[in-house]
């Protein structure tokens, strides 16, 4: 029997049924650098598939957000010998496209201790209106950045004010005692 | 003291302080690894400067930043925190807040500011893409 020919196989990979179109993915190790030019291909992705400037806007923030909570919490770190100051850490982002929305997923091993924190602070968002989102981050903006926090605690808060629908996660069992973490922003 | 500027790099944007002639300019993207430091740097060559019991008619800062990260957001707030603090002290400061026309993220962090620093001199100054 002949094996699904090559393009036939990349097809279905990009199209997988009921994720909609794949247009951008990526896992591995994620450094400041590899963002940096990783964002670049993203910005010229989402043009190409003809998002709007506002729809671009908020796929691009909620992408850097994700990477750099990859970096910043990520459980699964690669420390190359001697190097100890620029954090890499291993994940994934996935962007997809369905009926005209876009969904960021993003994938990553973290602490069980952090796992529970974001637990509470996702689970706490999806309770909010948009509007109590938006009072949230404006309150956060001006208080004190929390000491586990490198991102000032924004950073989930600006992703559920950008996402049209509330922030979706899940948590499964990883290697080493950690817990894979899993969140889905709608654009 | 030093005028302050960084040229701009993937990640965070250019800064070109111009002490000398009280003329403050931030233009670009703002995403660095860690924004607490990239910025904190920042705020205290601006603190340092404006502790300086110089005479000066006024201030003007002409903002462009086309995308700031959260992290950068806070501390971002706190820079123009330090320069409505002046204004209060008696210097005019006039923030000049560039934005695309059509970037409500961008216009409506300017107006946080403009809300939150009302003795700074605000221009919100939009641009036709």
């Amino acid at each position: 029997m002949e094996s699904k020919s090559i393009d036939g196989q990349l097809h279905d990979f990009c199209h997988c049924s009921g994720t909609g179109e794949v247009i951008f993915f990526y896992a591995g190790y994620f450094s400041q650098n590899i963002i940096a030019t990783v964002a670049d291909a993203v910005k010229m992705r989402i043009e190409h598939v003809g998002a709007e400037g506002l729809t671009r806007r908020k796929l691009f923030s909620s992408f850097i957000e994700m990477a750099q909570n990859i970096i910043h919490y990520s459980a699964d770190s690669y420390e190359k010998p001697g190097q100890t100051d620029h954090a890499v850490r291993h994940g994934s982002v996935c962007i997809t496209a369905k009926d005209e929305r876009y969904y960021l997923h993003c994938a990553n091993p973290v602490l069980l201790e952090v796992a529970d924190r974001l637990r509470e602070k996702l689970g706490h968002l999806r309770t909010l209106t948009i509007d109590e989102i938006k009072r949230e981050y404006k309150e956060m903006l001006r208080a004190e950045t929390p000491d586990d926090s490198k991102g000032a605690g924004l950073g989930l808060l600006t992703m559920a004010r950008d996402a049209s629908e509330p922030l979706e996660f899940q948590f499964a069992p990883a290697g080493n005692g950690n817990s894979m973490f899993y969140l889905r922003a709608t654009i | 003291m030093n005028n302050l500027f960084l040229a701009a790099t993937a990640s965070s944007p250019e800064v070109d302080f111009r002490f000398d002639e009280h003329q403050l300019s931030l233009k670009g993207e703002s995403y660095p690894e860690n924004a607490a430091s990239f910025w904190g740097d920042i705020i205290k060559a601006l603190r340092e400067y404006l502790n300086e019991n110089n005479c000066v008619a006024s201030i003007s800062a002409h903002v462009a930043l086309s995308y700031f990260n959260s992290s950068s957001t806070k501390m971002l707030f706190a820079l123009f925190g330090a320069l409505n603090e002046k204004a209060k002290a008696g210097t005019p400061v006039i923030l000049n807040w560039y934005h695309d026309e059509d970037d409500d993220t961008i216009f409506e962090f300017g107006q946080e500011l403009r809300e939150d620093f009302p003795a700074l001199t605000f221009h919100d100054c939009a641009i036709k893409s």
